[in-house]
């Protein structure tokens, strides 16, 4: 009898060690820390960030390694390398740049020599866009195709696209997931330290919404902390006046500080439209032959080449066109109201201001913001 | 033993008749309200509008196409034959219409409108002068309305956008945009502001709002009328553009008080 009272004390105290082990065992869930955007002053306040892809500072870090990871094609030779950095400069504000040491005059081509149908759009405040990303907007909230819509799904095609990574999802998860440092980087932004292509994608598209640029001198002149030279001053008034240079009905200015509307204009720049990828191919609207999105000026000056095509190389040209080189056609934006007399006919003068005001744009603290820039060492580099 | 009791007494009775009265004065009379909802509808000659098309002629005789119409209403209110009246005069009540986006042209108001007889109903086209403030709006597609600060801060009252065949037959865009006007000296440097927002007398417009329901209405927009009566606008004569030009946005101020109609919808 004594013996069965020992046998059950040393039954129940094995149960109770494993039910006290299989409590404590239990991984604790990581707590992912929240990524708070602030908004800079008159900014909008609603952000492009879909419900299933929640910011985190682990999301965006992991994001940010990613970016700069040739490794993303699902190769490890030296030669086909290729990462989002490889054409999207921070110097550049995210863009190749005429400059691009590998890719002259800024038009970019894929690991497999395929030039880019389009040149670059800018990568900056894109947590602001709400009508579409690309030159045609063919990534929008509401398509009904859920695998195109967002930034996260940019990543993807960028990943495969034979003009750009050309790379195998496949083989990009199984090396990330070989790779010292990832998996466990991928835990603490997503809970599970298994990769997942879907979460490569978020995380990369969490580090570009971080990308926001809003410390030019306009916007510290917006805030009242300095004043524009009088030339800059006169380029603004040209920049938002119909009868100067009318920029800003499409380009935006104080009141949207985005400076782009987002949206999709004929801005008189052929007679004959031919692409397949603008914005008619999206809307299936005549309106909307030859249309392409405005991009925001911000840090224009250092994002050549100009237009979808890349057409201009430098600012002045850019200019030049909207000045005096406007064409005619039925497609043409009724916002072009100096379409009739080529251009907007600017003096030298004026030009040189208007280009003066442009440059206050340019917002040299993002372009070198160590939080947007190359990690010191990739996880697994040692 | 006496007084004890007194004390006991008054310690219960007090707190009754506090919490009796709390009760009283915490329990709001309900109010007798419903709601009042807007449609919004653009027309050329009594019939909807096809954009860009080069179908229609105006007063001018400018044949023309209507590419879209971006614009904002504000302090929609009601009138009773008494003077009375309620305006929907919540700040956001700023209502954005836009023919591109299905989503501006329905106008479900939230204040609540005390039922009863109402004789007629107004509305400001624009947004007047107190709350015309630049970054009021930082949200699209609001935001894209915003005016310039030069030429006097806000917003864009209407932008009406579209194209018009000139003497010699050739296409030319307009823009007819309206907002703040700018008063300019001889030497081009502007020297004042001139409000172009305006109220509308809505006729035929009396209603009675009953206890939660919702009176609708259909807004119309008679896009000829712009450019008709009492004046007649010639795109040959003021030509594309008029954000800089108060003599024209003056004009199209004097005609938009003939732009709208409305007329009543089956209660919801």
């Amino acid at each position: 009898m004594k013996r069965i009272g020992y046998i059950l004390t040393v039954i129940g105290a094995v149960f109770l060690f494993f039910a006290g082990c299989k409590k404590e065992d239990k991984p604790e869930p990581y707590q992912s820390t929240p990524y708070v955007i602030d908004i800079p002053f008159g900014f909008p306040t609603e952000l492009n960030i879909p419900d299933d892809n929640p910011m985190t500072v682990e999301g965006v870090a992991l994001g940010r390694y990613l970016f700069y990871d040739g490794r993303l094609s699902g190769r490890t030779d030296p030669d086909s390398l290729m990462s989002c950095s490889t054409c999207h400069r921070q110097e550049r504000s995210f863009e190749a740049g005429v400059d691009h040491p590998d890719f002259p005059g800024g038009f970019p081509y894929g690991i497999t020599g395929k030039p880019t149908h389009h040149v670059m759009l800018p990568m900056i405040n894109l947590v602001w866009n709400q009508n579409g990303y690309g030159w045609n907007g063919f990534l929008y909230p509401e398509n009904p195709n859920p695998n195109l819509r967002n930034i996260e799904d940019f990543v993807r095609l960028a990943v495969v696209a034979e003009d750009e990574i050309s790379g195998d999802t496949a083989r990009v998860v199984t090396l990330f997931q070989s790779l010292q440092g990832y998996p466990e980087l991928f835990y603490k932004a997503f809970g599970s330290d298994k990769v997942t292509f879907k979460n490569i994608e978020r995380a990369i598209a969490q580090f570009v919404r971080t990308l926001i640029s809003a410390n030019s001198r306009f916007d510290r002149y917006m805030r009242g902390e300095v004043q524009l030279s009088p030339s800059e001053l006169h380029g603004y008034v040209l920049f938002t006046t119909e009868e100067g240079a009318d920029c800003f009905h499409c380009h935006g200015g104080y009141g949207n500080p985005l400076f782009t509307t987002h949206l999709f204009y004929n801005n008189g720049k052929d007679t004959v439209f031919t692409d397949p990828s603008d914005r008619f191919a999206i809307t299936g609207d005549q309106m909307d032959k030859g249309a392409y999105k405005a991009t925001t000026l911000r840090n224009i000056e250092v994002q050549g080449p100009y237009m979808h095509d890349g057409r201009f190389a430098t600012l002045e040209e850019v200019i030049e066109f909207y000045s005096h080189g406007l064409k005619q056609s039925p497609y043409v934006n009724p916002l072009m109201h100096h379409i009739n007399d080529g251009g907007v006919q600017l003096t030298p003068q004026e030009k040189e201001d208007l280009l003066n005001f442009i440059r206050t744009l340019r917002d040299d603290e993002f372009m070198t913001n160590p939080e947007f820039s190359r990690p010191d060492k990739l996880p697994d580099e040692p | 033993m006496r007084i004890k009791l007194l004390v006991i007494l008054s310690l219960i009775i007090i707190p009754v008749f506090f919490i009796s009265s709390c009760e009283k004065t915490d329990g709001p009379e309900e109010l007798q309200a419903g709601k009042l909802l807007f449609y919004f509808d653009h027309v050329m000659n009594d019939e909807v509008i096809r954009l860009d098309t080069m179908m229609y002629s105006n007063a001018a005789g400018n044949p023309y196409l209507v590419n879209e119409i971006q614009y904002f209403i504000s302090d929609v209110t009601l009138y009773k034959n008494d003077g009375s009246h309620v305006t929907i005069d919540d700040w956001k009540a700023i209502w954005y219409v836009d023919t591109d986006l299905p989503d501006t042209q329905y106008w479900q108001m939230k204040d609540p409108i005390p039922v009863g007889t109402y004789d007629s109903i107004t509305f400001r086209f624009g947004i007047s002068e107190e709350k015309n403030k630049s970054l009021m709006f930082v949200n699209p597609p609001e935001s894209n309305m915003f005016w310039p600060e030069y030429l006097g801060g806000g917003y864009h009252y209407m932008k009406l956008n579209g194209k018009w065949k000139d003497t010699a037959d050739e296409i030319r865009p307009f823009n007819f945009h309206m907002g703040i006007g700018q008063i300019y000296d001889a030497n081009d440097s502007i020297t004042g502001f001139v409000h172009n927002d305006f109220v509308v007398h809505l006729e035929n417009s009396g209603c009675t709002i009953q206890k939660d329901k919702t009176a609708a209405f259909v807004l119309t927009m008679e896009v000829n009328e712009w450019f008709e009566n009492p004046h007649v606008f010639d795109f040959n004569y003021w030509g594309g553009d008029i954000m800089q030009n108060q003599d024209a946005m003056g004009t199209a101020k004097e005609n938009g008080h003939n732009v709208f109609s409305i007329h009543r919808m089956l209660e919801e």
